[in-house]
């Protein structure tokens, strides 16, 4: 039967090339969209965590949803000493946040500052390498602050200058200080640079009665794929029910779901084309098997039963597919891992669209290798089901009706 | 003749039922799809435009030269007021409003977090932009001490009505001053800039509350249907900075511009593969008839009189798979118009990026008359390739043929 659909691809030559240049084109369209949606949304999500979100985050239960100082961390050491016990976490850090007025001479600035611990945010978060200007903040650099670019800019601020600060300390009394600009930076991400600011916690802890205390630990795992399996790991060694150890999928749950959004924005277009695709490799089918009634009429008169004719069907779309997808696939596959390499790059592009997250002008590509293979099942089931119809076309005529058909 | 040419014609299309309509329905099928596609899409951008022109700057909006860079109270409009007036005068222009901005931070018993105060006229802004519809909770009320806030903001603050807040900023004389309000309602305008990060007070508070006057404005937002008044406002008031919507909200042109090269591109390729369909049904319908089409021209039937009945089958292909995806496409546009796409499982992200959580489409005439052309464009070419088969035909070669 393999034989006879080989035979029968080769002499109608129109139905084969049509088919099959359309298989290319549908399976071209699929792999290389879904592996640009896929890589635009990687890209992004890498960005926001490797700014400043960790892969896992342990809040006092409260913290998120209430807030305040009633809900944090009061003994943070004790849990990173358990922490220091799990392989998969590369890096750990207590931070403690607040919102605070900063002001100079003549102008003032609402912000978030944070206490931080230097040395380990080297390893946690991108803060050290978005340094625009002056330095980073070590262990011992007391009132230094180290200030988002925008931030400064709109304080009118430079390196050296100072500010004041006025905030609520850990016990809820009023929290007032003097800082030193040591250093900003620019991560890209427009809101973070313009309202973030960082101290060294051993000097925030004094001015904020916040030793030993945080508002959250931030986790950065070897591989973010271990999320879910190290965060069941964590839950089970904290043994704690007023803590909440939350993944990146929950901590950016906004995120998650506006990919998930553009997913299926992106899966409606796409759908058309494949729609329209499958509905012409049909037609062609239908006028193919149309032409050749009396050949199937003859078929079925010397013996050959009705599974047999639709898997001489099977094989001819089996066929006509397999060699479009044996050219397109290598092809495809070669486009997305170089795009994945080199991503395109559209000038402007993050400044444009700053309010919506976006901090890259790049446009990476996805080069993975399941994707592409869920992508050419896909294109396979489409292409068997548009046999369907034909099939039942052929089988409405008796064996005699399609010998004589004209 | 022509007639009988059209009788045949139409009869011919329906001698392989099963083909005819398959194309019948692919054309149905892609047609409706498309359509609802790109309603939906226009839908979208049209909305937030819509929504982002009545809650901020308008049409048109003015400010002191410096204040978009600077952000500074200092850079505010001193007669704002009378300008106003001599603009509310204006042929063409339909609403203007003043707006006193202030950036400060924003802050509950528990949580503080970046905000701008908007000074606003409530009365005002319900004429401009119909203010009252984005009310999301809460009631449209701004007396002394009320307070209205972007429903981002609230989430962040984790604020419900009647939460009471406090605003710190910098007054007009540079000292630190504090503001304590009730939240009277909740909005979602979908512009991104208001529902992250502002609370609108009403603007005579704001005035005393910054020390400025009520001659003074940071922003005057017009609405208005005059295309050029934005040149005769330029060149009237050149002390002020003067910009246009999509000048001040380039993100909205772009994604005007992304949304019209994405249909373009989505209607090229379509009708492209309807084509293609269209193409294979006539080519082989000329084929299985190219017995019947040399016996025509034997008995002295003229090639053009062929043309035209092959040119009718094609187009009623065409109109009647138009006709179908039309009706089809119109219903689904309305559904889409009238309810929308509910996508409340993912309102947090879309909110955050300035969509409602359903979504309404659009219905242009436009959709409608380019497929129609498209469907009919793509019947005449379809067949040029047949009609060459048919002209090159010798009659007695075709007549003798086996089939």
């Amino acid at each position: 039967m393999f034989k006879l659909a080989l035979k029968n691809t080769l002499f109608y030559k129109g139905r084969s090339i049509t088919t099959a240049i359309l298989t290319f084109v549908s399976t071209m369209l699929f792999i290389l969209f879904i592996s640009m949606q896929d890589g635009s949304h990687n890209s992004m999500l890498e960005n926001s965590l490797k700014i400043y979100t960790g892969a896992i985050e342990i809040y006092a239960k409260g913290y998120r949803d209430i807030g305040g100082n009633d809900y944090l961390i009061e003994d943070a050491k004790a849990i990173t000493d358990k922490l220091s016990k799990i392989d998969a976490i590369e890096a750990y850090s207590a931070r403690y946040e607040t919102y605070g007025l900063l002001s100079n001479k003549e102008y003032s600035a609402a912000s978030m500052v944070a206490g931080v611990e230097p040395s380990k945010e080297r390893v946690l978060s991108s803060l050290e390498s978005a340094l625009r200007e002056g330095k980073f903040l070590d262990e011992d650099s007391k009132n230094c602050i180290y200030m988002g670019a925008e931030l400064a800019s709109k304080l009118k601020l430079r390196i050296g200058g100072e500010v004041a600060f006025v905030g609520g300390a850990s016990e809820g009394s009023f929290a007032a200080d003097i800082f030193r600009v040591c250093g900003t930076f620019k991560t890209g991400s427009f809101e973070f640079d313009s309202s973030a600011s960082f101290l060294a916690r051993s000097y925030f802890d004094e001015l904020m009665y916040a030793k030993n205390k945080a508002s959250y630990i931030t986790i950065k795992l070897k591989n973010l794929s271990d999320a879910d399996a190290v965060n069941s790991q964590i839950v089970k060694i904290l043994d704690d029910e007023k803590l909440e150890s939350l993944t990146w999928k929950t901590l950016m749950k906004s995120m998650v779901e506006a990919m998930e959004v553009d997913n299926i924005f992106g899966y409606i277009s796409l759908s058309l084309f494949l729609v329209v695709i499958f509905f012409v490799i049909m037609i062609y089918g239908f006028i193919n098997i149309s032409s050749r009634i009396k050949e199937f009429g003859v078929l079925r008169s010397i013996g050959l039963s009705k599974r047999n004719i639709f898997l001489l069907l099977f094989y001819e779309i089996f066929i006509l597919s397999t060699l479009a997808l044996i050219v397109v696939t290598p092809l495809s596959a070669y486009i997305c891992y170089y795009y994945s390499i080199n991503p395109i790059v559209i000038e402007g592009i993050a400044d444009m669209y700053k309010d919506y997250g976006i901090v890259s002008d790049e446009i990476p590509f996805d080069f993975n290798p399941f994707t592409i293979v869920w992508n050419i099942v896909v294109i396979y089931i489409l292409n068997f089901i548009s046999i369907l119809y034909p099939y039942i076309y052929i089988n409405s005529f008796k064996p005699i009706e399609a010998i004589r058909h004209v | 003749m022509y007639r009988l040419i059209l009788k045949m014609a139409y009869k011919n299309m329906f001698l392989r039922v099963h083909r005819t309509l398959l194309v019948i329905t692919m054309i149905a099928v892609s047609m409706s799809m498309m359509l609802g596609i790109q309603g939906l899409y226009d839908g979208m951008a049209e909305n937030m435009i819509e929504k982002n022109k009545r809650s901020g700057s308008g049409d048109i909006a003015l400010f002191a030269k410096e204040y978009r860079v600077q952000k500074e109270l200092k850079y505010r409009v001193k007669n704002a007021s009378s300008i106003k007036e001599e603009i509310e005068n204006i042929k063409g222009v339909e609403a203007a409003v003043l707006r006193l901005k202030a950036e400060g931070l924003l802050s509950t018993a528990r949580k503080s977090s970046f905000a701008f105060m908007q000074g606003m006229d409530l009365e005002g802004e319900n004429r401009f932009g119909r203010f009252e519809e984005f009310l999301k909770e809460g009631e449209m009320r701004l007396e002394k001490g009320d307070a209205i806030i972007g429903l981002e903001l609230a989430k962040t603050l984790k604020l419900q009505i009647g939460s009471k807040v406090v605003f710190s900023t910098q007054d007009i004389r540079g000292e630190i001053n504090s503001i304590a309000l009730k939240i009277r309602g909740i909005v979602q305008t979908t512009n991104i800039e208001l529902d992250n990060s502002a609370i609108f007070v009403d603007i005579g508070e704001m005035h005393r509350f910054l020390g400025t006057n009520e001659e003074e404005a940071t922003q005057i937002a017009i609405i208005c249907k005059d295309e050029k008044l934005i040149e005769k406002l330029v060149i009237k008031y050149p002390e002020l900075e003067i910009k246009s919507f999509l000048e001040l909200k380039p993100t909205m042109k772009m994604m005007q511009d992304v949304m019209l090269i994405f249909n373009s591109i989505t209607f090229f390729i379509v009708m492209s593969v309807v084509f293609v369909g269209i193409f294979g049904v006539m080519y082989v319908s000329v084929l299985d008839r190219i017995r019947e089409f040399g016996i025509m021209i034997s008995v002295g039937m003229r090639y053009k009189y062929i043309r035209v009945q092959i040119f009718f089958e094609a187009l009623f292909v065409g109109i009647i798979g138009y006709l179908s995806g039309a009706v089809l496409g119109a219903i689904i546009l309305l559904y889409i118009k009238n309810h929308g796409v509910d996508l409340s499982s993912f309102s947090d992200a879309l909110e955050m990026w300035g969509y409602e959580a359903v979504i309404h489409g659009t219905i242009k005439i436009s959709y409608f008359t380019t497929t129609f052309a498209a469907i009919i464009a793509a019947s005449f070419f379809s067949i040029l390739i047949p009609l060459r088969k048919i002209k090159k035909l010798n009659p007695i070669e075709v007549i003798k043929a086996d089939k």
